[in-house]
C-alpha cells in the first residue's frame, strides 16, 4: 500500500513537473491591461559587446524619457532571424523588433507580426531616409535608424609602399582590377591587392544595382542573370592572377574580412559602411594594425557614373526598428516614441559619435561622424560617405529569400570554380523560373 | 458459482462460518488482480519519466508533423488544411528536391558500407590482447565525442586544395592533380563522407567489439583444428556470429545517414552549388532559413520519414530471410 502511494505521488510529481513548463505566469502584466509605474520596453539586439549602438540609443532615449525603461534583449547575430522567427511563433518576441535584414520585412508582415507604423513614418522629415524599404502594400512597418551603403576601403600605407595611385573617385571596376593586380605584384609576400568576402552580395549586389537597365526587380523576375557575368569574370580573373585571396582559401580557412584588411593582408576592401566603426575601434584596441586608410566610392560599371561631379551607384539596406503587433496596448505610445526618437537628429549625432551612419542626414550628424577619433577625414572619404545613389540590396518581396538562396548556390559554384559562369547562371535562372511559375 | 453461494449465505445472515467461507474463496482472485494492478503500476512508473518526456518532446511533435505537412502553416498564423498541395509543390516545383534526395542517397550509399567496414576492421584489430589496447580503443572512440564544429574546421584545413596536408601527401605519392575536395562539386560529398566515417566508426566499433566478445572461443578452436585459414574463420565464424550487431548497425547507420545534417552544414553548407545539399538541410532552409514555411518543410520531413521507414523494413525483411 505504502509502495502504491509513493508511486502515485511520484507519477503525479513527474506529470506536474512536465506540465509546469507549459504554464505562463507573467507577473509584470497588469490584469486590466494598463501598465503601472514606469513602462518597460524590450528591444532586440545582437552581439552587444561589439555592437554598442543599441545601448547608446537606449541611454539617450531614457535620458529624455524618464518614465520609460529600455531593456535590450540579446540575440546571436548570425542566427538572428531564425531565433526571432522562433520567438515570434512562440509569442515571446520583444516589444521592439529590430529589422537586421530588410528582406525579412515581407515575411514578418505577412505573418502578422509587425504593427503598421505609417503614422510615425509620415511624421518623419525629409532628412530621414531608408524607411521606404519597409513598405509592404502601401503601409510602413518600420523606421530606419541606420542606412549603410557599400564603399571601397583602402590602405594608404600599402598603396604608398607599392607606389600605386590612390583611388580618386573615377574608378570603374576595370580600374580597380588593374590597381589590385599592380598592388599584388608590388607588395608580394602574401599581401593581396584586394579582398572580396565570400558573400554573394560582394558581387551580385553591384551587378543588381549598377548594370545597364538595373532596377530593384531585376533580380526578382527570373528572366536572365547573364548581366552578372562581367562581374564574375573580373573577379575570377583577379582570383586566378593572385590579386585576391581565392574563394577556396577563404571558405576552407574561414577568413574574416576584418582580419584580412585590419591586419594588412589586403590593400583594398569593398565593404559596407558599418566597417568604419569596427575598423576605428579595432585600431584603437590593437586588434587591427595602426595604418592610414581612406574610403573611396565603390567602383562603377562604366565611366558614366564616375567622378566627383556624379553620383556613384552602390547598394545597401537600412537597419530599422518595428513594433511587435502583439505588444501590450499600454506600451504602444512608448514604442512609437522610441521609433520617433531613433530617427531624430539627436539620435543621429549619438550614433555618428560611435561611427555609425545614421539614417538622418543633417550637417550636425555629418560633423559628429567625421569628428570621431581615428576616422578618415580626407575629401574623397567625405564624398564617398555622403554622395551616393543607393539601391536596395534586397527588393521587398515574399520570394526574395528563396531567390537569393538559389543565386547563392550559383555564387558558391562559380567562385569555387566548380562550375562555369554561363551554366551556373542558367541553372539559377531555370530554378527561379520554376519557383515563380 | 461459489460466489453465488456465498452471496446467498450473506443475505440469509448465516453463521460466521459462511462469511469466512466467502472470504476464503475470494482471496486468491482479488489478490491476483491486486498484484496485477500493482505490477502494472510499477511497470508504468518505471517507464513514466522517460515515456512522458518522449511523448511530450518526440511523439507528439512527430504526430503533429504529419498533420502540419498537409497545412500551409508558416510559423505565425493559422494552419489551414491544403490537402496534398505541399507534396504536389515538392514534386513538381521544387528545383532542389531531386538534387537533395540524390545527394542524401549518395551519402548513404557511400557512408554506410564504409563506416561498417572501418568499424568492423577496428574492432577486430582491437579485440586482441595487445599492450595499451584500452588507449587505442579510447582513441578510436574519441572523434565521436568531439565537437562537430571543431572537427569541421580542422578537417576543412586538412582538405585545403593547395596547402592541405591531405593533398600534400597525395602529391608526394605522385598524384599531380589531387581532388579539390570541399571546393569541388565532384569531391565535396566524398570529403564529407570521409569525415562522417572518421567520426562515427569509433562508436560502431564499440558495438562490434561487444559482439566479438560473445562469439565462443571454442568455435575458433574447432575451425582451426579443421584447418580453416584466418580468412575462412572470419567468413564462417566471425561474420555469422556478428549478424545481430551487423543488422542493428546497418539500420542505425542508414537512418543516421539519411538524416545527416550538422556535418554538412558546418563543413560545406550544402555547397559548392548544391553538391552537398541534403534533405535535412532542405527542410532547414525551407522552414527556418528562408520563408518560415513550416507546413511545406514538414512535407519534406514526411518524405524523409517514409524513405527511412522503407529502408528499415527492407533491412528487417532481409535479416529475417537470412535467419531462416
Amino acid at each position: 500500500m505504502k509502495m502504491q502511494k509513493a508511486l502515485a505521488l511520484g507519477i503525479a510529481a513527474v506529470i506536474a513537473i512536465s506540465l509546469a513548463g507549459c504554464s505562463s505566469d507573467d507577473p509584470s502584466t497588469d490584469p486590466n491591461g494598463s501598465a503601472t509605474g514606469p513602462v518597460e520596453l524590450t528591444v532586440s539586439g545582437w552581439s552587444l559587446s561589439t555592437t554598442p549602438e543599441f545601448q547608446v540609443l537606449a541611454d539617450a532615449f531614457m535620458a529624455e524619457n524618464q518614465d520609460i525603461k529600455v531593456v535590450i534583449k540579446e540575440y546571436d547575430a548570425a542566427d538572428y532571424e531564425t531565433l526571432m522567427l522562433t520567438d515570434m511563433s512562440a509569442g515571446t518576441a520583444p516589444d521592439i523588433i529590430t529589422i537586421k535584414q530588410a528582406k525579412f520585412t515581407s515575411l514578418w508582415v505577412q505573418g502578422g507580426q509587425l504593427l503598421d507604423v505609417s503614422d510615425v513614418v509620415a511624421g518623419l522629415g525629409p532628412e530621414v531616409s531608408g524607411s521606404s524599404s519597409y513598405v509592404v502594400d502601401g503601409a510602413s512597418y518600420a523606421v530606419a535608424y541606420r542606412q549603410d551603403h557599400w564603399v571601397l576601403f583602402y590602405n594608404k600605407d600599402l598603396f604608398d609602399q607599392a607606389g600605386v595611385a590612390y583611388p580618386d573617385g573615377t574608378w570603374t571596376w576595370d580600374d580597380y582590377a588593374t590597381a589590385a593586380k599592380a598592388l599584388s605584384a608590388a607588395l608580394g609576400q602574401g599581401v593581396f591587392g584586394t579582398y572580396e568576402h565570400s558573400w554573394q552580395s560582394t558581387l551580385q549586389g553591384f551587378a543588381n544595382t549598377q548594370s545597364p537597365g538595373a532596377n530593384p526587380s531585376l533580380v526578382l523576375n527570373g528572366e536572365d542573370y547573364g548581366y552578372m557575368k562581367p562581374y564574375y569574370e573580373r573577379v575570377l580573373d583577379l582570383q586566378a592572377s593572385g590579386a585576391q585571396e581565392s574563394y577556396a582559401n577563404l571558405t576552407t580557412n574561414k577568413l574574416t574580412y576584418q582580419g584580412q584588411f585590419g591586419k594588412q593582408f589586403a590593400a583594398m576592401l569593398p565593404m559596407g559602411s558599418w566597417y568604419v566603426a569596427t575598423l576605428t575601434s579595432q585600431q584603437a584596441s590593437g586588434d587591427a594594425d595602426g595604418f592610414a586608410w581612406g574610403i573611396a566610392p565603390i567602383p562603377q560599371y562604366d565611366s558614366s557614373t564616375t567622378g566627383l561631379d556624379k553620383m556613384p551607384v552602390t547598394f545597401g539596406d537600412p537597419t530599422g526598428f518595428a513594433i511587435n503587433k502583439n505588444i501590450d496596448s499600454a506600451k504602444v505610445d512608448a514604442a512609437k516614441k522610441w521609433l520617433d526618437f531613433v530617427a531624430s537628429e539627436k539620435a543621429g549625432v549619438e550614433l555618428a559619435k560611435i561611427g555609425i551612419v545614421s539614417s538622418v542626414s543633417t550637417s550636425a550628424v555629418t560633423e559628429a561622424y567625421f569628428a570621431m577619433p581615428g576616422i578618415a577625414t580626407d575629401d574623397l572619404s567625405k564624398f564617398a560617405m555622403s554622395a551616393h545613389k543607393t539601391g536596395p540590396e534586397n527588393p521587398v518581396s515574399l520570394n526574395i529569400q528563396e531567390i537569393q538562396s538559389i543565386l547563392n548556390e550559383a555564387h558558391s559554384a562559380i567562385m569555387s570554380e566548380s562550375g562555369s559562369v554561363d551554366s551556373e547562371l542558367a541553372i539559377a535562372r531555370d530554378k527561379i523560373k520554376l519557383i515563380l511559375s | 458459482m461459489s460466489e453465488v453461494v456465498a452471496e446467498a449465505a450473506l443475505v440469509e445472515g448465516k453463521t460466521q462460518a459462511g462469511v469466512r467461507y466467502r472470504a476464503k474463496d475470494k482471496t486468491p482472485r482479488s489478490r491476483r488482480s491486486k498484484l496485477r494492478l500493482r505490477n502494472t503500476l510499477l511497470g508504468w512508473s518505471f517507464i513514466a519519466p522517460n515515456f512522458i518526456g518522449f511523448a511530450l518532446l518526440t511523439l507528439l511533435p512527430i504526430l503533429a508533423l504529419f498533420y502540419v505537412s498537409f497545412t500551409d502553416w508558416n510559423a505565425f498564423g493559422q494552419a489551414n488544411w491544403i490537402g496534398l498541395d505541399n507534396f504536389r509543390r515538392l514534386f513538381t516545383k521544387e528545383p532542389n528536391f531531386e538534387i537533395a534526395l540524390k545527394n542524401t542517397l549518395y551519402y548513404t550509399v557511400l557512408h554506410v558500407p564504409l563506416t561498417m567496414a572501418a568499424s568492423l576492421g577496428l574492432a577486430i584489430l582491437l579485440n586482441r590482447k595487445l599492450k595499451g589496447v584500452t588507449f587505442f580503443r579510447t582513441a578510436a572512440f574519441f572523434p565521436y565525442i568531439c565537437s562537430i564544429v571543431a572537427v569541421a574546421v580542422v578537417w576543412n584545413a586538412l582538405f585545403h586544395p593547395e596547402y592541405g596536408p591531405i593533398n600534400e601527401v597525395l602529391r608526394f605519392i605522385g598524384i599531380d592533380d589531387p581532388p579539390r575536395w570541399t571546393v569541388s562539386k565532384e569531391w565535396a560529398m566524398p570529403a564529407v563522407v570521409i569525415v562522417g566515417t572518421w567520426r562515427e566508426m569509433g562508436y560502431y566499433m564499440l558495438l562490434y567489439l561487444a559482439g566479438l566478445q560473445t562469439i565462443p572461443r571454442e568455435q575458433y578452436e574447432a575451425a582451426s583444428l579443421d584447418g580453416a585459414s584466418s580468412w575462412q574463420q572470419f567468413l564462417y565464424v566471425t561474420w555469422p556470429g556478428l549478424r545481430p550487431q551487423t543488422f542493428f548497425i546497418a539500420v542505425m547507420l542508414t537512418i543516421g545517414s539519411m538524416k545527416v545534417f550538422d556535418l554538412v552544414l558546418v563543413m560545406t553548407d550544402g555547397g559548392p552549388g548544391t553538391a552537398t545539399l541534403v534533405l535535412s538541410q532542405l527542410i532547414w532552409n525551407k522552414s527556418f532559413k528562408e520563408t518560415g514555411q513550416f507546413g511545406y518543410a514538414s512535407s519534406i520531413a514526411v518524405v524523409l520519414f517514409v524513405i527511412c521507414l522503407v529502408f528499415t523494413l527492407v533491412q528487417f525483411f532481409v535479416n529475417k530471410r537470412n535467419q531462416k
